[in-house]
């Protein structure tokens, strides 16, 4: 009973004519997703899509984050207790959840007005319509907590102009509204001023035809500069150094555009890099570029193989290290293990992308079919 | 041109809003009852692991591959385009021969400066020749001019100077070959000699005043022909010439000769000439090269086999013509090696587009006012398609088997690869040419469209047939060495090693007399009928060139006029020799969905090879029940395998951006509103 009053209070529905509007109501946690939410949300929205009175679902977040990723430091617990199937069962829900949004039949906006990060970037980029504000701030920073990009994001950061995906993948480097917009991970950029009125427009949608808010939204839309210092402007370095074979290429490419010219976000990129968990870089690179050529959910399948291995720990702990350096000591100096780039050999990296053999009852994620596959999957970005 | 695009989308856009929606009055028409694409994946389960099989199929450097497919999508340079919400990555074809030239290029430098071409000379062993050999095909499999511009200035002219040439060539062109600082190519081919190559008619002599060697095109017939990077890009190339020493004619040599300057002019006492438009290929520019008493310093005689000395003497460690021609040749099985692989693939893109069509397109109802029937629901598009595909696979098999020996080559390995790479070769490019048109017309009118790739890759593969050995002349070298291997082992009287002719030590094996279909599908069962038939057909020609021979007829003259049972030998040779490459990955999988499936390709494959070959029927090796129960095994080994359709296609592993609109949402991409 109270786990039931905790779902319902952590996401709130409102019902306005044909548009339902959920909000994550977290905000202490930054609206991290808990296992209750994913269930509730995965709930809401295939209840909204057999609901012909429902023809748009609007998702944001209570207080200043949109969502700061799922609750990793929950299944962190879980890992440490020596149950990491209570984690797997949290990631399937999940990444069953994204993948109802990412072939969902109903619009979805999502007003990302804050931070959106890892998660919460799963549950909003694979909707139709992503807003940006002044105040998004968006970041998949997995490769420093010993992770990787999962929740689709090797679906959708692979599809990302040139090899940017790489970039936003592998350094965790923030990202702004206009940034968002600019690659193409936010769809419209409305100033946070604009939103109830936004809000309150969309509300009158009466269809299920994606024109209808599109017209809406195109309304309010503005096209903010990039700032100055913008990524966006290095797409060339970008391109040409996280387009390399290996995660050693790609930082030996980068430190050679370093001595052509002393910059400082050049330096930074290979900072982040260098303080990153080598394992977590080098699947991560793996699942981006397998990612680009598969479809939404062999993406999330092959993710939900490598998340169980990364929770499993057999061949790297370096999940609950970094979770232990980052979320729960906060010391900001994880011990990774293999500790270099060169420990972690190709068949290390191979063996996070096979079944997970020798497990009881451990199965692939299994998705259920749907109609709306794969069409539309590339024209949302 | 943008401009028309703009006015015509303008005019799109103004229909549009003045006739504002399509008119609807009529009910019937409404668009829920239109035809609407239901993606073969809703239909289809994967009864197998599709990822293992990938593995198995591409054999290696599966993650180098997957690298450069996302290089070329990611790049604007690849003509991205987007049909029917996905994207795609193909040439233009409609470009003009120059424009497909230039781009081709450019996306090459494009590769170079990604690393793709890194230690592609600089490196050796097998797992570097392997990687290369991976990252070639995924070029092929873009767009097959690009992998043959990078093909000739990396295997062709790159190869020549390694293996023709000694340290102080590969010091000064390697490197510089690998970073594109020189362009290759390689004149060997004239407009008089093709295959033929001893017969060539350019003439070199030394001139010991000067230390140089003269280069010179006596006559039209011997002008270059059909050299790859002459017309527009090479700045030198490989040319093979006849060697005129003190008015001996030292047989082909190779030399290295400077064509352009660094500007792109062409060099002084050098003409020439564009090979023109192509029914394929255009991308690469053929040209045709005439050589004016060119003088090149000596230095430039690639000398692994021979060398002149400066005051003008012909030096080799080999004295027999015939074998220092044999040691010029041996380089170019690379270039055999990866047009068989390229082949296969080739095959792979056409039979993905086409059976992923026959699972969303549908024709005819059986019943009244039943729903139409899918296209490989027809038993007749299954013969059609299914047969091609377990070839493909047996093939695929093949092709890797041919790498791994090429490239853990010996000394003692050189005739056994000479062998089965000629025969691979044909028979896989032949395979190839045969898929492609049966994929066009199993597609219908959408096969003609180019975009839609399936006819396209008729032209752009066709080439294949003929280059680096015309494919009717490899098999014949296939079955004068099986000649040549039976005649040495039975005059030593020794028994058969190599070549896979070991069954022949063997009794000869019995066929059963009624075949039922456990039999038919039994490996051990099949591979006798093969061997059975290799034997035959090797002793049936060895006797009869031996009965006419002692005659007093020539050897050379015999083979000619045997041709029928030349050809019929080599092909039960390459065939046997397919079928084991099968039967041995197949042997090396632990049980399970994938090995079963495996079996029912295997099965397909040497079934269908049996029904097309007449020679088991000429020879009496089947009787009529026998062949009737072959053929009646193979409908419903196509029964079995259209579950698996999907499945074995999507093993492939080729990334949806490198098929085509019509194997995806072929309605969406051709909607009204995607104009």
């Amino acid at each position: 009973m109270a786990v039931e009053m905790a779902s319902q209070s952590q996401v709130l529905v409102e019902e306005k004519s044909s548009v339902r509007i959920l909000t994550l109501n977290r905000p202490k946690q930054l609206n991290a997703l808990s296992f209750q939410m994913i269930s509730r949300l995965l709930q809401l929205f295939l209840a909204f899509e057999e609901d012909p009175s429902v023809k748009l679902v609007i998702l944001k977040g209570n207080g200043r984050a949109f969502c700061a990723g799922g609750d990793v430091a929950a299944v962190v617990r879980d890992i440490e207790q020596g149950n990491w199937r209570l984690g797997a069962n949290f990631f399937s829900d999940e990444y069953m959840l994204n993948y109802v949004m990412a072939t969902y039949s109903k619009a979805q906006v999502s007003i990302l007005n804050g931070i959106v990060m890892g998660g919460g970037a799963g549950v909003s980029i694979h909707g139709r319509f992503r807003i940006a504000t002044e105040n998004t701030v968006f970041a998949m920073p997995e490769t420093a907590l010993g992770l990787f990009p999962d929740v689709g994001a090797s679906y959708f950061l692979s599809r990302l102009p040139g090899f940017f995906g790489e970039y936003v993948g592998l350094t965790g480097a923030r990202l702004d509204g206009a940034e968002m917009l600019a690659c193409g991970l936010a769809t419209h950029f409305v100033p946070s001023t604009r939103l109830t009125a936004l809000e309150a427009d969309l509300c009158r949608v009466g269809s299920n035809d994606p024109t209808f808010a599109s017209t809406i939204l195109n309304a309010y839309t503005q096209h903010p500069r990039l700032k100055q210092q913008s990524a966006y402007h290095r797409l060339d370095v970008i391109d040409r150094c996280f387009s390399r074979r290996t995660v050693e290429e790609i930082i030996s490419a980068l430190e050679r555009e370093a001595t052509q010219e002393a910059d400082g976000w050049i330096s930074a990129t290979i900072q982040a890099l260098k303080k990153a968990s080598p394992a977590s870089l080098k699947i991560s690179l793996r699942s981006i570029r397998e990612g680009r050529l598969q479809g939404v959910g062999q993406c999330l399948i092959r993710e939900y193989r490598m998340v169980c291995h990364v929770m499993k720990g057999e061949i790297s702990k370096d999940f609950v290290e970094g979770c232990r350096a980052i979320l729960v000591d906060k010391d900001k100096n994880p011990k990774w293990e293999p500790r270099r780039l060169e420990d972690m050999k190709d068949s290390m990296v191979e063996q996070y992308f096979e079944r997970v053999e020798e497990e009881e009852e451990w199965e692939d994620l299994k998705l259920p079919p749907r109609n709306n596959l794969p069409a539309l999957a590339i024209a949302k970005l | 041109m943008s401009d028309n695009r703009a006015l015509r989308r303008a005019h799109v856009l103004a229909n549009h809003i003045l006739q504002s929606n399509p008119p609807s009055s009529n009910p019937s028409l409404s668009r829920e009852l239109c035809l609407q694409y239901s993606p073969p994946e809703l239909n289809e389960s994967y009864g197998f692991d599709v990822k293992e099989m990938r593995k198995l199929l591409d054999g290696h450097n599966v993650v180098d591959r997957d690298w450069i497919y996302g290089l070329m999508m990611q790049s604007n340079l690849f003509n991205r385009k987007e049909r029917g919400g996905k994207i795609f990555v193909s040439p233009d074809y409609n470009q003009t021969m120059e424009q497909q030239r230039e781009i081709t290029m450019k996306r090459i430098w494009y590769l170079l400066e990604n690393g793709v071409f890194k230690g592609w000379l600089t490196e050796t062993g097998p797992e570097a020749e392997l990687r290369k050999l991976a990252l070639l095909e995924v070029c092929g499999i873009y767009d097959h001019s690009v992998s043959i511009k990078v093909g000739v200035h990396f295997f062709l002219w790159g190869n020549a100077v390694k293996f023709f040439g000694t340290k102080r060539h590969h010091e000064k062109w390697l490197k510089n070959t690998e970073d594109y600082v020189v362009k290759g190519c390689f004149a060997m081919t004239e407009l008089g000699h093709g295959s033929n190559v001893r017969g060539i008619e350019t003439v070199t002599t030394y001139d010991p005043k000067t230390e140089e060697f003269v280069i010179n095109t006596p006559c039209e017939s011997a002008q270059k022909y059909w050299i790859g990077g002459a017309a527009n890009h090479a700045t030198h190339t490989i040319v093979f010439s006849q060697l005129h020493i003190n008015g001996t004619n030292q047989g082909v040599h190779a030399f290295i000769a400077q064509i352009r300057d660094q500007d792109g002019s062409i060099c002084p006492n050098i003409r020439i000439a564009d090979c023109g438009h192509k029914i394929g290929l255009n991308g690469v520019d053929n040209g045709r090269i005439w050589f004016d008493n060119l003088r090149i310093p000596r230095e430039n005689l690639l000398n692994a086999v021979a060398d002149v000395s400066s005051d003008g003497k012909y030096v080799s460690s080999i004295k027999d013509p015939d074998q220092r021609f044999g040691a010029f040749m041996a380089p170019l099985t690379s270039g055999r090696v990866t047009i068989a692989s390229s082949a296969i693939y080739s095959a792979k893109v056409g039979l993905s587009i086409a059976i992923r069509y026959s699972l969303s397109r549908r024709a005819f109802s059986v019943t009244a006012n039943g729903p139409e029937v899918l296209l490989l629901d027809y038993p007749s598009h299954q013969r059609r398609l299914l047969p091609l595909l377990a070839k493909t696979y047996a093939m695929s098999f093949a092709a890797n088997e041919l790498k791994m020996i090429y490239v853990k080559r010996t000394p003692e390995t050189n005739k056994a690869i000479h062998v089965v790479s000629s025969g691979f070769k044909a028979v896989l490019t032949w395979h190839n040419m045969h898929t492609l048109q049966e994929c066009r017309e199993a597609v219908g009118g959408q096969g003609v469209k180019t975009e839609n790739l399936v006819g396209q890759l008729k032209g752009e593969f066709d080439v294949q047939t003929t280059f680096e050995g015309d494919n009717n002349v490899l098999m014949q070298q296939v079955s004068k060495a099986l000649f040549a291997e039976y005649v040495s082992c039975k005059k030593r009287n020794k028994p058969f090693k190599g070549l896979g002719l070991e069954h022949m030590n063997s009794p000869r094996p019995v066929l059963p007399t009624q075949l039922t279909s456990s039999t038919l599908r039994c490996s051990q069962f099949q591979k006798s009928v093969f061997c059975l038939r290799e034997r035959d057909l090797l002793e049936r020609f060895t006797s009869e060139v031996a009965e006419l021979q002692g005659r007093g007829e020539s050897r050379e003259f015999l083979f000619l006029l045997n041709h029928q049972l030349s050809e019929d030998l080599s092909k039960a040779f390459t065939e046997k020799a397919i079928l084991q490459t099968v039967l041995d990955a197949e042997a090396k999988l632990p049980p399970g969905s994938v090995k079963d499936v495996l079996g029912l390709v295997r099965s397909m494959y040497a079934l269908i090879s049996l029904e097309e070959d007449p020679s088991l029927l000429r020879y009496g090796h089947l009787s009529r029940d026998n062949v009737g129960d072959v053929r009646k095994e193979v409908s419903k080994l196509c029964g079995e395998l259209r579950p698996h359709a999907l499945a074995l296609v999507a093993s492939f592993g080729i990334p949806d951006a490198f098929l085509s609109p019509i194997a995806f949402n072929w309605v969406e991409a051709n909607a009204w509103s995607s104009l």
